[in-house]
């Protein structure tokens, strides 16, 4: 037997000791309050007993009325409108009468509100059901357009103010030796291209634009005219040196006889009769002619100067079609007043085909614009 | 051999076939022009005689109310004028012309004769050509006809420059209209074809309805109420002799109107209960019954050659606008548009109707090809009706009526092509208007 054995025991017997009997099991003591008992009568235990009174909710307030009009409006006639009206006249009562009960329904007690603190319900969501479309809808509200442009943009230039006469806008220079008097920029007003009548005017409620894209333009058929030109050129020599081997011909081919008018340069681009189409256009003004003179359709020679302004004395009728004399004339006249005006201050074409533009044969044709 | 020759012949036609072909003209087809006014000047008249003088603006006030009254042309305002026209005989100077956009300029002079009467003469220039259109004119009458010698001159120029007749010298017969719609006072008047002197031929105390004048602008035919029932007289202008045309008991007679010798008279007559058309010869009193339909045939006018009539019936169930031929036949119907088409008037060209048209609640004064083809509707109002043809067929004057209790009718006159719709100038109301043909 070891001491050590005998050390444990002793140890493990005495911590069991103290357990059992120096109070290791012993439970802890609860908290001890006081207060004093007094005895109480009965009224004071009914008091005690009688529950409080819930807290009333507010009664819902009564809508507010509006003040009253001091200046009533007269009321409406009814059918009733000859009955006395009625009032509360003391005199008016039949004597005897008992009064009628006071109604007190004013001065009663509102019913209490009841309090309640289930959660509110949450109203119960229409039944989905297919609908119809409607018929019109309304139209989408176009995108607002910003108001501030992206990038700063230069004024659009101020119009020309409408006079008689077409001149440039001219501004001193201040370094010029004789400065030049300014001068505002004037044009002769715009002309209408096409005959509205009263019966024909739109609405206002109709659109002013139609967003239809402009039809193609008809094809120049100054395109057609050059090789036409060429074959029947190319042609006449022939002819000319058949006829003059035939003995036939009395007179050479112009060509022959005037070889030194052969133009020079490369012939005028599309671009560029196009132009000279549209500045005599500009100036042909067929408001003023008759009907008779609306359907002649007539040609006209002119010959240039090299700076583009027309030979006022060359102007001539070359060829008419489907007027007579007199609507001849006037058409003439007015092609004729055409080409000297817009060409007062020189047409604008390539000097350097002077060659290919000194004569021109203009043939006006009214077909378009005729009153039908 | 030969063949060989012109074989060769053509060969070298070819080699200068370059050469030729650069020898022709450019050549440009113009298909598309503008629709403006003309600008025109017409400075006042020179001066030739100081007792002339006052007319000297006058006249030429008138010229250029005529000529701007077109809408074909524009008057240049006279504060732009740049150089004044001292003398008839001196040469224009283009230039300053030019520089204002002139594009005709009238010049002309004023002067009183020996016998008294004022001498008017004119010229015409093409100003950017820089020449004269055509010849000069010179007219002479009393003084207390310069309005006429100014639209003499206007007429002329107009002519000579658009092509159209001229129409400026010529006057307009109407009803004057005055007092509430409800006890309106009628009578009948005449004016210058501008509204200027107007002189009344009635008194007022009766309906009167539908002058229309002669050919030869003296006489005027019209319905009156005089005897409670409608019928035709025949006025005098110049005398205001009145005769009653037609007087058949138990009928009523309306709507004549004159055929192109003068003498013929073509109108509507009621009787028995149906309405038909009848012309009648003045001289001798004969009538000659032209349609017999149990519908409401009337407002009968002549073709210019008279030997057609156009009219509105309501054979068809609503009314319509037929032609027939004097020698008979049935008549051709050429109104096919949508409403009710009445009162139609043949053009003095011979070539167009015009016409009162109503439809959805509108009136429209328009005008149609003889077969009815091309309607052009020009007018559109609460109330157009009664279209008449000015002595060159380009201008329809018309009655026009403004809605309300207050309205009032008013002479309209509009160019053919549906421009230039501009009120007349009258002082009072007016209806019925009938232009005559160029005075003599």
């Amino acid at each position: 037997m070891h001491a050590g054995h005998y050390i444990s025991g002793a140890g493990h017997l005495g911590l069991i000791g103290w357990l059992l009997w120096g109070g290791g099991f012993a439970p802890t003591p609860e908290p001890f309050e006081v207060s004093e008992v007094a005895v109480i009568s009965s009224e004071e235990y009914a008091a005690l007993t009688t529950p409080e009174p819930v807290p009333q909710a507010a009664p819902q307030p009564a809508a507010p009325s509006p003040p009253e009009d001091t200046d009533t409006p007269p009321e409406r006639p009814t059918a009733d409108a000859d009955a006395p009206p009625a009032r509360d006249d003391p005199e008016a009562a039949q004597p005897g009468t008992p009064d009628r009960a006071p109604d007190v329904s004013g001065l009663q007690r509102p019913a209490p509100a009841e309090a309640d603190d289930s959660s509110p319900q949450r109203p119960a969501a229409p039944p989905e059901s297919a609908t119809l479309a409607p018929d019109t809808s309304d139209r989408p509200t176009p995108r607002p357009a910003p108001r501030v442009a992206p990038q700063p943009v230069a004024p659009p230039e101020p119009d020309a103010r409408v006079d008689e006469v077409r001149q440039e806008e001219r501004t001193p220079d201040e370094g010029a030796d004789t400065p030049a008097e300014p001068q505002e920029a004037t044009a002769p007003e715009a002309a209408a291209t096409e005959i509205v009548t009263e019966a024909e005017e739109a609405s206002a409620a109709a659109p002013r634009t139609s967003l239809r894209p402009r039809a193609r333009p008809a094809a120049p058929q100054a395109v057609a005219e050059a090789p036409q030109d060429d074959a029947a050129d190319e042609a006449d020599p022939i002819r000319a040196a058949l006829e003059e081997a035939l003995g036939g011909a009395d007179e050479p081919a112009p060509s022959a006889a005037q070889p030194s008018d052969a133009p020079a340069g490369p012939p005028l681009s599309q671009g560029e009769r196009d132009a000279l189409r549209v500045a005599v256009q500009n100036c042909w003004n067929v408001g003023s002619l008759s009907s008779a003179a609306l359907a002649t359709t007539v040609v006209v020679g002119v010959s240039m100067g090299r700076d583009g302004r027309p030979d006022v004395g060359s102007v001539r009728l070359i060829g008419s079609e489907g007027g007579s004399g007199e609507a001849v004339n006037r058409a003439f006249e007015a092609a004729r007043r055409a080409i000297i005006v817009c060409g007062s201050s020189g047409y604008d074409l390539p000097e350097d085909k002077y060659e290919r533009w000194r004569d021109i044969e203009m043939t006006f044709n009214p077909e378009k614009m005729r009153i039908k | 051999m030969m063949r060989m020759i012109l074989t060769l012949l053509a060969v070298l036609g070819l080699l200068a076939a370059p050469v030729a072909a650069q020898d022709g003209p450019l050549r440009i087809e113009i298909t598309e022009g503008v629709i403006e006014p003309m600008p025109v000047a017409v400075p006042d008249f020179v001066v030739g005689d100081g007792a002339a003088r006052e007319y000297a603006s006058r006249i030429a006030r008138v010229v250029a109310d005529d000529l701007s009254g077109t809408g074909l042309f524009r008057e240049i305002p006279r504060e732009a004028f740049i150089s004044p026209i001292t003398s008839f005989s001196s040469p224009v100077q283009f230039a300053d012309w030019k520089a204002i956009n002139a594009q005709a300029l009238v010049s002309g002079a004023v002067e009183i004769g020996q016998d008294g009467r004022l001498v008017v003469k004119f010229r015409l220039y093409d100003v950017f050509a820089g020449q004269e259109l055509g010849e000069g004119l010179r007219f002479a009458s009393a003084p207390e006809g310069w309005r006429r010698m100014a639209h003499k001159v206007a007429d002329a120029v107009y002519t000579r420059i658009t092509g159209e007749g001229p129409y400026f010298d010529s006057r307009v017969a109407f009803v004057a209209e005055t007092g509430p719609k409800n006890a309106r006072r009628k009578r009948l008047a005449v004016m210058d074809y501008d509204g200027a002197n107007v002189r009344y031929l009635t008194g007022g105390d009766d309906i009167v309805l539908a002058p229309r004048f002669s050919p030869d602008g003296e006489k005027i035919l019209f319905t009156s109420y005089s005897s409670g029932f409608p019928r035709i007289y025949l006025m005098d202008v110049a005398s205001l002799d009145l005769r009653a045309l037609e007087e058949q008991p138990g009928s009523m007679s309306f709507a004549p109107r004159f055929g192109p010798d003068g003498r013929t008279v073509v109108y509507s007559m009621t009787r028995g209960g149906t309405t038909d058309i009848y012309t009648l010869d003045i001289d001798s009193g004969t009538t000659r019954r032209l349609t017999r339909s149990p519908s409401i045939d009337t407002a009968p006018s002549f073709s210019p050659d008279g030997t057609r009539i156009v009219f509105e019936s309501d054979r068809s169930g609503s009314q319509q606008l037929y032609i027939m031929s004097l020698d008979g036949g049935s008549p051709e119907r050429i109104s096919f548009g949508q409403g009710r088409y009445g009162t139609p008037v043949w053009s003095p060209r011979g070539d167009l109707i015009a016409f009162t048209k109503q439809s959805k609640g509108r009136f429209h004064i328009g005008v149609m090809r003889l077969d009815g083809s091309e309607e052009r509707l020009l007018t559109a109002s609460f109330l157009d009706e009664g279209p008449t043809w000015s002595p060159n067929g380009r201008v329809i004057m018309f009655t026009r009526e403004s809605q309300g209790a207050d309205g009032q009718a008013s002479l309209y006159s509009v160019d053919i092509t549906g421009r230039n719709l501009k009120r007349m100038r009258t002082e009072t109301g007016a209806s019925d208007p009938s232009w005559s043909p160029l005075l003599r």
